[in-house]
């Protein structure tokens, strides 16, 4: 079972990540110089890594059985916060809720997850994640602007730049986004900061016709039924908007939390049928519903009727995607995308030996 | 068979053209570059691409994807020869207003899918200069902006998903209206690839809704870093206007020569910025950036009372690369991007390149996201100032890539700028790139030779058999 040795010359490289698989070896990697060479020996002695950010995804795709563990927590450095130009680069450890503190200063927000708890900015890249402002401010992937990343093999390979506006090459990091790192480690990443304007409100309202007094909002969501239209701008907009919205008004925006239990799942459908999937729901799932997106996430004590909604979801041309549970009852993903062969050829370049998150993806690539 | 034969046995005889004219026509697109190609093909959709693809396969001739031919890069030039499929047939747009979705087809014109989307109150955000000729399709293999991909992004952040033709004629749909689509994000490798990994013949895109207010702001200024500092300055305060866009006064000239839109050619540059949103919240905007503009030194800021006199402004705007014509024959034009916290620095050192050579050059760019278009005006006919053009455009490249730059910031780098990768990327970079275009592409049919120099390929990296001794790499 798993690791056989424990090699002595990377022992102090050792950490304890709690939740992660055992009986893995548990490492953290200091620099990007020790991933490289991690991953090359890895790859000589066919050894399988799992990837580790703050484990709040690690629920996604089919389990790995890893010899290793790699945690990111001690790449975490913000190398390079461009306030003036809203740039930021950071190690892939970086937790968002500690960027986030340090950016507000400015009145900055990296607008990824807004209740992310330990999640990083590498966990949230590679699980391709985003915040739920993301259909006024973009999903996480339109807001990469680089990553720089350590391929199976132990090549270091950067990918887009430094700056807003980039087609030069190929766009790999595009690849990374929602990868599971199965190209590659991410190391570091640039990202586009959004700023904060000084207005924010937050309306109730009874149903979307109300909420569509308002152009585009920074978000409109659905809480277990309730429905609540987040709106930012300058102080006078949203003073405006709020009373054309009529409902009742708060100060601030109080995100929700992600729904809790201990089946946990991401329903994606075309935007307009986002009411309609919550309604989908089985028994009394909890769950957050982002209107425009036709994201909503959800809960549940077990996978029962999870058959079904999965049915209706890819019938409709979506996806019922599992993000915590057991897959063993339950396939993860659901029918995988098609051009599984073209995935495969794309992920042996960078990854030769299959080292990284083996089988996690869909279709066990 | 001949090639012609083949493809006429599958296409019919009208859409396949091979006489001396036609191919003249299409020998290149809006650079200086330009190719021979065997015959030119309007398919009507992807199944006839597919055909395409395969007696291309069969025959060992490359494929060069073309939709309007305004690329700058040569990235639509069949500088290889071969077949150059012409997008244009494919032109149908099937609207989902419910979903803000709409399927294009490649040959779509860009400002033909945001007029047939206004009567829905939706439109298509990117909009290059170029957008009353330029395609969908080449939009999405340039991965193209335009001035208000500031606030909305460039084309990449519009594709949802799309059909693709791949290699051995593969048809391949991607993406969808749902959101994340589980699996590798292919088509975000696609997006910006310049035709080099296949044949895109359909586009999902997104729809914006149209925003109901707009406020324009002209602002003069007497030095081109007065008003790159109110760039800077605008977005260090926290606004990302829809739009933010510079011309120095040589540009003025010329197009208020040609247009008379009313521009202020007494001063040495302009910032031309755009506010969308709600009543209320364009007005606040406009007046921010307004004081912004007075606090660094405006000579004048005037914002558009009327939608003709906005429209008239964009359009000046947007004829600058047609005015230079009047300066002489040729231009040469690069579109390397910085930081925008360097933009008054990189501007000092693009003018005193320009000096040094003796060199006319009129700028109009996007000032925003730091997307820089330095345009050399001159005649190309003659051998030594086509040199010393040249000369100065890779000193202006080099003077972008030291404070942090990258070579494109929209055009693509096509055969243009495909040499001077090895200034933005390491081999390794180069090297998976590479890789890339091989999985999709084994065969080598796709734009050869465009986007990546010759030998990007290092196949001497020995990763994974190298042996490392143990306690040496911690």
């Amino acid at each position: 079972m798993g690791l056989t040795y424990h090699p002595p010359h990377i022992s102090w490289l050792e950490v304890d990540i709690p939740g992660a698989p055992e009986p893995a070896f548990h490492l953290a990697p200091k620099t990007v110089r020790h991933v490289e060479s991690i991953l090359r020996y890895c790859s000589e002695k066919d050894l399988v890594v799992q990837v580790w950010g703050g484990g709040n995804h690690s629920g996604f795709g089919s389990p790995v059985q890893p010899d290793f563990v790699m945690s990111m927590e001690r790449m975490n450095e913000v190398e390079r916060w461009e306030a003036d130009d809203l740039t930021i680069v950071a190690g892939a450890g970086a937790r968002i809720e500690t960027v986030e503190a340090m950016i507000a200063e400015r009145n900055q927000s990296l607008a990824l997850p807004e209740r992310p708890g330990t999640a990083t900015i590498g966990g949230v890249v590679a699980a391709g994640v985003s915040g739920l402002r993301r259909g006024r401010l973009y999903g996480t992937r339109e807001r990469v602007l680089e990553v720089t990343m350590v391929t199976g093999d132990g090549r270091l390979v950067r990918s887009g730049g430094r700056v807003v506006k980039n087609v030069t090459g190929y766009d790999l990091h595009r690849l990374a986004v929602g990868a599971f790192g199965s190209l590659g480690v991410i190391v570091s990443v640039c990202l586009k900061l959004w700023p904060t304007p000084p207005g924010t409100a937050t309306v109730t309202v009874s149903d979307l016709h109300q909420a569509a007094a308002v152009v585009r909002p920074l978000a409109v969501l659905e809480v277990d039924g309730t429905l609540q239209v987040f709106l930012q701008g300058t102080e006078s907009e949203v003073e405006a908007q709020a009373e054309r919205l009529g409902g009742k008004a708060n100060p601030g925006h109080e995100w929700p939390d992600d729904p809790d239990g201990a089946w946990k799942w991401s329903l994606r459908v075309p935007p307009a049928l986002t009411g309609h999937a919550a309604g989908h729901l089985p028994g009394e799932w909890p769950y957050v519903a982002v209107h425009g997106v036709g994201e909503i996430r959800a809960a549940s004590a077990d996978p029962e009727g999870a058959m079904e909604l999965r049915s209706w979801a890819e019938s409709v041309g979506g996806h019922l995607v599992m993000a915590e549970g057991d897959p063993k009852l339950f396939d993860p993903w659901g029918t995988p995308p098609p051009g599984l062969a073209l995935q495969k050829r794309l992920i042996t370049e960078f990854d030769p030996r299959r080292i990284l998150n083996p089988g996690r993806l869909p279709g066990g690539i | 068979m001949s090639l012609v034969t083949d493809l006429r046995a599958v296409l019919g005889d009208e859409d396949v053209m091979e006489e001396p004219v036609e191919l003249h026509l299409f020998s290149k697109d809006a650079s200086l570059m330009r190719g021979q190609p065997t015959c030119v093909v309007f398919p009507a959709d992807a199944a006839e691409v597919a055909e395409v693809v395969r007696i291309a396969e069969a025959h060992g001739v490359p494929i060069v994807a073309r939709g309007a031919g305004t690329g700058l890069a040569g990235g639509a030039s069949p500088t290889s020869g071969g077949i150059v499929v012409v997008t244009t047939a494919m032109n149908e747009v099937e609207i989902d207003v419910e979903n803000r979705t709409a399927w294009v087809g490649a040959g779509v014109i860009n400002l033909d899918l945001s007029k047939q989307t206004l009567p829905f109150g939706l439109h298509f955000a990117p909009d290059p200069s170029s957008q009353s000729a330029c395609t969908i399709g080449g939009n999405v293999a340039n991965n193209s902006g335009g001035p208000h991909c500031l606030a909305e992004g460039s084309t990449t952040s519009h594709v949802l998903g799309m059909e693709v033709v791949l290699a051995q004629g593969e048809i391949a749909v991607m993406g969808g209206q749902a959101p994340d689509t589980p699996g590798l994000d292919v088509k975000g490798a696609i997006v910006g690839s310049e035709g080099t990994l296949g044949v895109v013949t359909r586009v999902l895109v997104r729809l914006l809704p149209v925003e109901p207010d707009v406020r324009t702001l002209l602002m003069s200024f007497d030095s081109v870093e007065d008003a790159a500092r109110t760039v800077s300055d605008t977005i260090a305060a926290g606004l990302v206007p829809a739009a933010l866009e510079m011309m120095d006064r040589r540009m003025c000239e010329v197009v208020e020569n040609w247009l008379q839109a009313g521009l202020p050619i007494e001063s040495e540059a302009i910032l031309l910025s755009e506010v969308v949103g709600e009543s209320d919240g364009v007005t606040s905007q406009a007046s921010v950036i307004a004081e912004i503009a007075r606090r660094n030194k405006a000579t004048d800021v005037e914002i558009a009372e009327t939608p003709e006199h906005r429209a008239l402004l964009w359009k000046a705007r947007k004829s600058a690369f047609g005015a230079i014509a009047q300066l002489a024959t040729d231009y040469y034009l690069h579109d390397a991007v910085v930081p925008r916290t360097r933009l008054v620095e990189t501007m000092k050192a693009v003018y005193a390149i320009a000096d040094k050579y003796g060199l006319t050059m009129a700028n109009v760019f996007h000032a925003g996201d730091g997307n820089l278009h330095p345009l050399i005006a001159f005649d190309a006919n003659d051998e030594e100032t086509n040199r010393i053009v040249h000369q100065a455009g890779d000193e202006i490249v080099a003077a972008c890539l030291r404070v942090g730059g990258a070579l494109s910031g929209e055009h693509g780098i096509g055969v243009e700028k495909r040499d001077l990768m090895r200034h933005n990327f390491t081999e390794l970079d180069l090297d998976a790139q590479a890789r890339l275009k091989e999985v999709f592409d084994p065969a080598g049919v796709f734009n050869p030779r465009k986007v990546l120099p010759q030998g990007s390929r290092c196949f001497d990296f020995g990763g994974v058999r190298r042996e490392i001794p143990d306690g040496a790499w911690v």
